[in-house]
């Protein structure tokens, strides 16, 4: 494998019918209410490589990838496939063509089978469904890349790096040679990762094509054959990747200027302990979701929570904010008890939370910015929006959010001002004075420029001595800011460590749930 | 395979525009009555006959318009129940039923108590009483819904029909409370005089109608600048989000069924100390509480606007409802038409909603490289 | 007691299933795709009086039925269209559907009122079989819809378990969006699937009409049969044998009220016998309400949400 790779690095003529482009895109344009998404951008790749789309978020490498598999139609440009003009009218034409792409959010109906899954939308397939028959044929594809999978398993029991598998077999079933793969590595752990690089160079082997999109520079750079960046719906580089390339070239051209990611961690003493979880156990329908949970975070400290997701880290956050009842144990928010007293008790003491879901959950869509405001606040029998009015448009002007006033709809807030806004509220305090933040995933989704804001802000606040509860599925972003780490496997605490001294290879081994060791 | 060379895009509107806010509801109805027309003409009927008499018997005289203004004192009591319950998505689609049960409640209050009290405290008692009596029929599938979230929309129907057979049996029933004991024709026993207002002059006009206006305005307030009106508004855009929040969103669902049930109930008293006096079993056959749910509907929920779309509707019902007398159309026109005012204002909600176009399906992928 | 009687009403129990059985079928292809049409009553009522209408000026059923089951798809269209293609509130859609409808039926039902059908759909015979004590008025003394509906009932779980367009559909009602990325048309799954359920609910009006009433009752002649019908799909969670037992239940407590009327039992006052059938769905579609009732998780994942392909 390491030899066929190390030519292919060298340069796609050692493939067969040398330099042979399986499909291309030449000045495609793509617009939406606002945004050019896409300003004639060209494309290429050939049989047998793994071509990398790099870019941030928003940079229109999604788009630029649905265009290619039929799923949007581009405004402007075409499509070449073996050297002769196609025009995709849906994903359906997409893989009459042998396109096929792999969402980043998967496209699997939970509630059917491996191989039903991987069998819905195929062409050729008969009339009557004969299971035994369809699920050899669907284990048989699977194996010889392989990828073991189970036919007749739910996919809803699946965890997240076989129902990728799931979705990679359907692809190759449906004869897919050009694979499309949307942010692969995003919901997988680093020992998941390997395995998916490993099935990755078993394609190409086979003469697959690979459209790889990310923004993750370190996997780029190791799995690509060459590497495309876009940044602002623009192709700003066409650079060879492994082992030639240069990952700080690859940062400049995406973000478009030099970046340091990795926000500063501030050093200083930490105060007392504000939160203080003992022995917290939860189980929902007779099934264990948090088991025996205990730490503390103290005042000024940042304490982060890795893990994949799915491993209870929404059920611990919505525990601590009083949403959820723990079967056994106890939650102590600044010495005051805030176990089964529900949300409004928990914030009376200092509790702030941001979940994840930040319009839908954090603020409601249809209200306006000053109405979300006293969503967490002590509000009158008849609410009184004039006193707080002037106070929303101070945080407006704080928080540096962009909008036309307090009586801007949450739901018109981009992702970045969204969440600027949700941590004005909570940091502002409301019915108490803000002494420990829960937030969960604050910067998924975000731009670069957002991303580093929404950090600034969690530093300052922890500079100012409030506790902070880190609750990320991005382990860079967890091990970058926390204080400490706690790793969340399966509902327990399997690895703590602290932030300075965190080693990758250990963290994403107890996230794996390879290793109980660290505590 | 057959290909239809057009797409329709839909492209959702950055701000609703003010104007299509009162375009698309005035059109839908035009629509509906041109769609009218055209079934008329086809079975045999005038229509621009029908529509002038429906006009004129709904608006355009002293007796049209009061008896216009008089059902939709009713109309716009069963649209507010259903809009105030719609808008926190909770279809409360047994204001008919409720109505039924209002009227049974405020009869009951009318005749049981009418001799001891005097109509001052009679009256607002027998409006309670109904009141009362359809929050009690919506009580099973309120607690079940906010309970365990069984649907309220075949529930409260159900409970419809449960109640046009109780309305039956009370009147078919010989030695029932309700029947009148001196007839041997079945039919409702009438309440006491201080249950019963008076009307306005010569029309059937009753001061009931200004009740219903103020009840409009009250719970607009409510909705727009009290805590429950912000909690039910969180509720119906969110319900995570009031989670999160700490709004019981259970406790909430109840109260705003409750009040919805007791606003139909409110609609059934309204004609016991009003036109009616006593249960009139024909009531069944009328669909007040059905036509509350469209009254809503074209006013999307709005508070302030039922009282605009009430007052439309009525006067279409009404003009519908003479139709029989000076035209012999049938009446069931009236209802068909409400029916299709309804779903032309659903999909003129769309242009409100979004820019619609169409688009030919090969051009959209070669426009710019042939140019 | 007249044991005669008691067989008999098991076999009108069967009989007045049989449009349970159809406008519940037609319901749950119509939710399986993911669309919620609340408008099955109007669509009974309207295709019933067509159904009559036909039957009477050809002095065919046959031609009553087809044209009753044409005139349910179409009524479906117009919800179709209006929740798939205009995206509008699926339940307030189906309520116009209810009212459009039942305005529509007596309005063409004006000039059928007092008229009785002349030609009627009649029992199979099957000779000495229908002529078995008990067992031979039941199974055998029924007319070819009501095998049919049974049939189809029977058909309709093999084509949605185990074919082809059968799994497009358990996908469209549950995760559309996967559906449209295989580039199936959402759309047009759904459209399709609520008109052939509309002509289905359209068959059982139909023959609720030729088969049980003599005549046209307005909106008596279906009276609620078509809300029953959306609570029995729940009932059966969505799955359509099941639909055959809950049908035949409830066809037993509609036709209670006859019997016992007919066996001269008077106790139970006639209005309680006239609202068991609601009473005993409303008690059925709580109990099965209760926490982790397992039929509820046979509900459609998308049900009644249209479907907006992301597009930011």
């Amino acid at each position: 494998m390491s030899n066929t790779s190390h030519e292919v690095a060298q340069g796609p003529h050692h493939n067969s019918g040398a330099a042979s482009t399986a499909l291309s895109a030449h000045s495609i344009d793509k617009k939406f209410p606002g945004v050019l998404a896409n300003d004639s951008v060209d494309f290429d790749v050939r049989a047998g490589e793994v071509h990398t789309l790099l870019g941030e978020n928003g940079a229109g490498k999604s788009t630029l990838a649905a265009v290619l598999c039929g799923l949007y139609q581009p405004d402007a440009g075409y499509l070449m496939r073996n050297g002769k003009r196609i025009s995709l009218s849906s994903p359906r034409a997409g893989l009459q063509h042998g396109i096929a792409m792999v969402h980043q959010h998967f496209r699997l109906v939970e509630r059917f089978t491996v191989s039903e899954n991987v069998i819905l939308g195929s062409r050729d397939l008969p009339f009557r469904l004969n299971r035994r028959e369809l699920n050899e044929k669907v284990a048989a594809v699977a194996e010889s890349y392989g990828l073991p999978i189970d036919p007749d398993a739910t996919v809803g029991d699946l965890s997240v790096g076989q129902r990728q598998r799931v979705e990679i077999v359907k692809a190759l079933y449906q004869g897919a040679e050009i694979l499309l793969l949307d942010e692969p590595t995003a919901v997988l752990v680093p020992s998941e990762v390997e395995k998916l690089f490993e099935n990755v160079h078993a394609m190409t082997a086979a003469g697959k094509s690979i459209v790889f999109i990310s923004h993750k520079l370190g996997e780029v750079v190791e799995i690509s054959d060459r590497v495309t960046v876009l940044r602002n719906g623009r192709v700003t580089g066409h650079v060879p990747g492994r082992g030639t390339a240069d990952t700080k070239e690859l940062a400049r051209l995406m973000v478009g200027r030099d970046i340091e990611l990795n926000a500063q961690r501030a050093t200083h003493a930490t105060g007392h302990e504000v939160l203080q979880i003992r022995n917290l156990s939860l189980s929902v329908n007779d099934v264990s979701v948090l088991t025996d949970i205990s730490f503390n975070v103290h005042a000024g400290e940042m304490v982060g929570i890795a893990g994949v997701a799915g491993n209870g880290q929404r059920e611990l956050a919505d525990t601590i904010a009083g949403l959820i009842s723990p079967t056994s144990g106890s939650v102590t928010i600044s010495g005051s008890m805030t176990t089964d007293r529900g949300p409004v008790q928990a914030r009376e003491v200092g509790l702030a939370y941001v979940p994840e879901d930040r319009l839908g959950m954090g603020l409601v869509p249809s209200m306006s910015i000053l109405d979300n405001l006293l969503l967490t606040r002590d509000r009158q029998v008849v609410v009184d929006r004039i006193s707080v009015r002037p106070e929303a448009a101070r945080l407006i002007e704080q928080f540096e959010i962009k909008a036309n006033g307090p009586d801007h709809l949450a739901r018109k807030l981009s992702g970045g001002n969204a969440q600027k806004g949700l941590l004005a509220r909570e940091l502002s305090g409301g019915r108490g004075a803000t002494k420990l933040l829960v937030v969960c995933s604050p910067t998924r989704g975000l731009d670069v420029g957002a991303i580093e804001t929404v950090r600034r802000l969690l530093n300052d606040a922890r500079s100012s001595g409030q506790a902070i509860l880190l609750i990320s599925e991005d382990l860079d972003e967890v091990l970058s800011l926390s204080d400490r780490v706690l790793v969340l496997y399966r509902g327990a605490v399997v690895h703590e460590t602290a932030g300075e001294t965190a080693q990758l290879s250990q963290v994403g081994a107890a996230m794996a749930g390879l290793s109980g060791g660290g505590r | 395979m057959l290909r239809i060379p057009f797409r329709v895009v839909f492209e959702q509107r950055g701000e609703t525009a003010r104007r299509l806010s009162l375009l698309v509801p005035l059109a839908s109805v035009l629509a509906a009555l041109f769609f009218g027309a055209l079934f008329l003409l086809a079975t045999g009927y005038s229509p621009i006959d029908t529509y002038i008499n429906m006009f004129r018997d709904g608006f355009a005289s002293f007796n049209g318009i009061t008896d216009t203004l008089a059902l939709s004192t009713v109309l716009i009591c069963t649209g507010i129940s259903a809009a105030f319950a719609f808008q926190m998505n909770l279809y409360n689609i047994g204001g008919e039923g409720q109505l039924y049960l209002g009227l049974i409640g405020g009869a009951w209050a009318g005749i049981a108590l009418g001799d001891h009290l005097p109509t001052l405290l009679m009256v607002p008692v027998v409006l309670l009483c109904g009141a009362f009596a359809g929050a009690a029929w919506i009580f099973v599938p309120a607690f079940v819904r906010s309970r365990l979230g069984t649907s309220e929309i075949v529930s409260t129907l159900l409970l419809t029909y449960i109640g046009a057979s109780l309305i039956k049996h009370v009147i078919y029933t010989p030695g029932s409370f309700f029947r009148n004991p001196n007839t041997s024709f079945p039919q409702g026993r009438l309440v006491a005089d201080s249950a019963s207002l008076d009307s306005f002059g010569s029309s059937r006009l009753y001061p009931t109608f200004f009740v219903a206006l103020v009840i409009a305005g009250a719970l607009y307030w409510v909705v727009k600048r009290t805590e429950f009106g912000y909690r039910i508004n969180v509720i119906a855009d969110s319900p995570k989000a009031a989670y999160y929040a700490g709004i019981h969103a259970n406790r909430t669902t109840m109260w705003v069924m409750l009040i919805s049930g007791a606003l139909s109930g409110l609609a059934g008293a309204m004609l016991i100390v009003g036109p009616y006096g006593k249960i009139e079993p024909s009531i069944i056959t009328l669909g007040y509480g059905y036509a509350g749910i469209v009254v809503a509907a074209l006013a999307r929920n709005n508070l302030g606007l039922i009282i605009v779309s009430g007052i439309l509707f009525s006067g279409l019902k009404v003009g519908g409802n003479n139709l029989q007398v000076t035209t012999d159309t049938p009446i069931h026109i009236g209802v068909m038409l409400q029916g299709a005012i309804l779903l032309f204002a659903l999909g003129g909600e769309a242009f409100r909603r979004y820019h619609i176009h169409v688009v030919r399906v090969h051009d959209v992928s070669t426009k710019k490289v042939a140019a | 007691m007249n044991e005669n009687i008691w067989i008999l009403m098991s076999g009108d129990a069967i009989a007045i299933a049989t449009t349970l059985i159809l406008a519940a079928l037609g319901a749950l292809f119509t939710e399986r795709s993911g669309v919620l049409n609340l408008g099955i009553e109007g669509i009974l009522l309207t295709s019933a009086i067509s159904s009559f209408l036909a039957a009477d000026a050809s002095g065919s059923v046959w031609l009553g039925l087809i044209v009753g089951s044409l005139i349910g798809a179409l009524l479906a269209s117009i919800h179709a269209v209006l929740s798939v293609v205009f995206r509008a509130n699926q339940i307030v859609a189906g309520l116009a559907l209810v009212i459009f409808g039942t305005g529509l039926a007596n309005f063409l039902g004006k000039p059928a009122e007092g008229k009785t059908v002349t030609t009627v759909i009649k029992p199979i015979s099957f000779g000495p079989l229908s002529d078995i004590p008990v067992i031979g008025p039941i199974v055998f003394g029924q007319d070819i819809i009501t095998y049919l509906a049974i049939a189809l009932a029977i058909v309709a779980s093999r084509y949605l378990f185990s074919t082809r367009p059968g799994l497009e559909l358990r996908a469209t009602g549950d995760d559309p969006a996967t559906v449209d990325a295989q580039g199936l048309s959402v759309a047009r799954i759904r459209i399709r699937y609520t008109m052939i359920g509309g002509s289905l609910v359209g068959l059982g009006g139909s023959w609720l009409m030729l088969a049980q009433s003599a005549g046209w009752h307005q909106a008596a002649t279906t009276n609620g049969l078509g809300w029953i019908a959306l609570a029995l799909v729940v009932f059966a969670g969505w799955r359509p044998m099941r639909i055959i037992f809950g049908a035949v239940l409830f066809g037993f407590t509609l036709q209670l009220p006859f019997t016992l009327q007919a066996e001269q039992i008077t106790f139970i006052p006639s209005a309680f016998l006239e609202m068991l059938p609601y009473l005993a769905t409303l008690i059925a579609l709580i109990a099965l309400s209760r926490p982790g009732s397992r039929n509820l998780l046979g509900a459609p994942r998308a049900l009644g949400t249209p479907f907006v392909r992301d597009e930011r």
